[in-house]
């Protein structure tokens, strides 16, 4: 079958599909669109620096544009650089795979005070993203707002001491300024109680192994199956320096300005509340940059975060992606006088996918003894091409 | 010799590395590749040996593409003696306590059965940086080398 398809965003979920498509039917013509220079979007930045077992997926999305004849497209916003209507205009299909990349927010009387810190731009900050913003300083003692997977991925990194840190790909600007951070205690509060806590068990065992660690759980969590179980070996088992409480069933309601940080209002079972808090860190969900809107949208295949909004790991995307891919080639009628990639080819400044397999195996060679990677956190220099004599 | 590889995934490597295997082994045999999830158990009768990749999800369980064969496997107990296959494992070792827990739970409920296995069951450690490829071709050499003596 022959055809040409462009799918906007190269991370997982654009990755997925066009790995499905090309397995299915490789005479396609399949670009990958970024407006990173680089692919793999949360897979890069946003799977934590200490989970590289994980990162590993991106040696499958390698052979899309090694063996299976996939292009990458870098530093091409959609939208921006070329327009959805363009786009839709010279391919026979078009995928919308962007993601979400703004944070949720609270959705409370000042949730735009300073000192709040949405888990998209802490994470973005901490895994060098090139449109991060600076790291701020946390303060004594930070409250999390969220029981999901990244509520625990932020926790994690705070509590781990350097040497539990190893093998990770954490730069060293992060690195320093995690050892800068004074923490004393830290909370993590949630709506929903420990039975409905939406953390993989895995997590919480991995929690279980940290040195630094003392947790406990509000309501105190029972035993039994499931994450509550897991909750409750790990309030008994832990017994380290640092103060970790989670507290359940604790709704937050306002915040405000206190006298050393933000002050927390929040409901619980036993009446309402107010925490103390030196950085209020919230894990509640990322939505939408608003970049890809207007009425082609409609017109275009969606997957992934773009389509379902911030829910749904890895496995998720893979399955939505080839589910896609099926209805893509049920439903493609190639013409072939549309332009497909010569559309995209003469846009200034896009990079290619031998471009990334340079900046990777720089990144790689040039990494600490106790990093398995450095990454390249300036756009700027992730447009350069490394040359070996950098190495 | 006929081999068929089957492979029980989530995010795919377990896929990838069949395709690699399958591909290797092509040369001196003739291999199918099949994803566990459209597997019936009765589809181990049909090759001279089996080879099963299978990763580790959840708390130490099988991944999701693994769960409905040996959900099969449950409800029809079939009788697999004389069925032979081996058994590689993709998984963590940052998830200390469940290692390779996924391959070692079908291993089991295929040995439950009557299955023989052949070889031992090794497990690939991701976060280890060794690519998995390297470890399970010379695995799959030695233990079709095994099978034809035995
Ligand atoms: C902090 C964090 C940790 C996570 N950890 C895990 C984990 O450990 N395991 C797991 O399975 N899942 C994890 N997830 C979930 C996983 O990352 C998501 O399921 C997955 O990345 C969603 O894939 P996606 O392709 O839809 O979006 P993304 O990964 O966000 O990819 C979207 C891509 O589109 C690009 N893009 C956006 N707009 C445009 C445009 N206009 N033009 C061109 N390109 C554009 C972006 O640059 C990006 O590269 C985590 C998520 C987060 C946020
Ligand atoms: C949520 C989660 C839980 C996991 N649990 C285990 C586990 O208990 N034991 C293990 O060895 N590996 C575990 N892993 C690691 C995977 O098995 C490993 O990444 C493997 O390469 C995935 O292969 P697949 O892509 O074929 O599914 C887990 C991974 C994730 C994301």
């Amino acid at each position: 079958m022959t055809g040409k398809v462009a799918i906007v965003g190269a991370g997982p979920s654009g990755c997925y599909t066009a790995q499905a498509l090309l397995k299915a039917a490789p005479g396609l013509e399949v670009d990958v669109i970024d407006a990173l220079p680089v692919p793999y979007g949360l897979v890069r930045y946003g799977v934590a620096a200490d989970h590289q077992g994980t990162k590993a997926v991106s040696r499958q999305f390698d052979r899309i544009f090694t063996r299976m004849g996939g292009q990458f497209f870098g530093n091409l916003r959609i939208g921006a650089d070329v327009s959805l209507t363009d786009l839709c205009g010279a391919y026979d299909a078009v995928v919308l795979a962007a993601g979400l990349s703004a944070d949720r927010p609270l959705g409370l009387p000042g949730d735009d005070l300073p000192g709040i810190i949405g888990s998209a731009r802490l994470t973005r900050a901490l895994y060098e993203h090139p449109d991060a913003g600076p790291l701020p300083d946390l303060g004594a003692h930070p409250v999390i707002i969220g029981t999901g997977n990244v509520a625990i991925d932020i926790l994690r990194l705070l509590v781990k001491t350097p040497e539990e840190l190893a093998g990770s790909d954490l730069g060293p600007g992060p690195s320093d300024w995690l050892s800068r951070q004074r923490v004393e205690r830290i909370t993590i509060v949630g709506r929903s109680p420990a039975t409905a806590a939406r953390f993989d068990p895995a997590m919480i065992r991995e929690l279980a192994t940290l040195s630094r660690i003392n947790a406990s759980i509000q309501p105190p969590a029972q035993g039994g199956a499931g994450v509550e179980g897991l909750l409750a070996t790990l309030a008994e088992t832990t017994s380290g320096p640092l103060p970790v409480e989670f507290r359940f069933q604790t709704t937050p309601t306002a915040v405000r300005r206190g006298p050393g940080g933000l002050l927390l209002d929040v409901t619980t079972p036993n009446g309402a509340e107010t925490l103390s808090a030196s950085a209020l860190l919230t894990a509640i969900g990322f939505a939408s940059d608003q970049a890809l809107t207007g009425e082609q949208v409609a017109d275009c295949y969606h997957t992934g975060w773009f389509a379902n909004g911030p829910t749904g790991a890895l496995p998720r995307c893979r399955e939505e992606a080839q589910a896609l891919a099926a209805r893509i080639l049920r439903e493609l009628a190639p013409d072939p006088r549309r332009p497909g990639r010569r559309l995209l080819q003469d846009v200034p400044g896009t990079v290619d996918f031998a471009h990334w397999q340079a900046i990777d195996a720089h990144e790689k060679a040039v990494a600490a003894p106790e990093r398995c990677r450095r990454k390249l956190a300036q756009r700027a220099d992730l447009l350069t091409l490394p040359t070996l004599q950098d190495v | 010799m006929n081999i068929a590889i089957f492979y029980g995934t989530e995010t795919g490597n377990a896929e990838m590395l069949a395709d690699d295997l399958s591909t290797a082994l092509d040369e001196a045999h003739e291999t199918s590749v099949s994803n566990l999830s459209d597997t019936a158990p009765d589809a181990l009768r049909t090759a001279d040996l089996n080879i099963i990749l299978c990763s580790s999800y959840g708390d130490g369980d099988l991944p999701a593409s693994a769960q409905p064969f040996a959900d099969r496997l449950e409800a029809q107990s079939p009788d697999l003696g004389g069925v032979r296959f081996a058994i590689f494992g993709l998984g963590d070792r940052e998830y200390h306590a469940t290692f390779g827990s996924g391959s070692m739970k079908l291993a089991d409920s295929l040995i439950r059965r009557g299955a023989t296995l052949i070889g031992e069951r090794v497990v690939h450690d991701a976060a280890s940086g060794d690519l998995p490829e390297d470890m399970a071709l010379p695995w799959a050499e030695d233990i079709i080398a095994a099978s034809h003596h035995g």
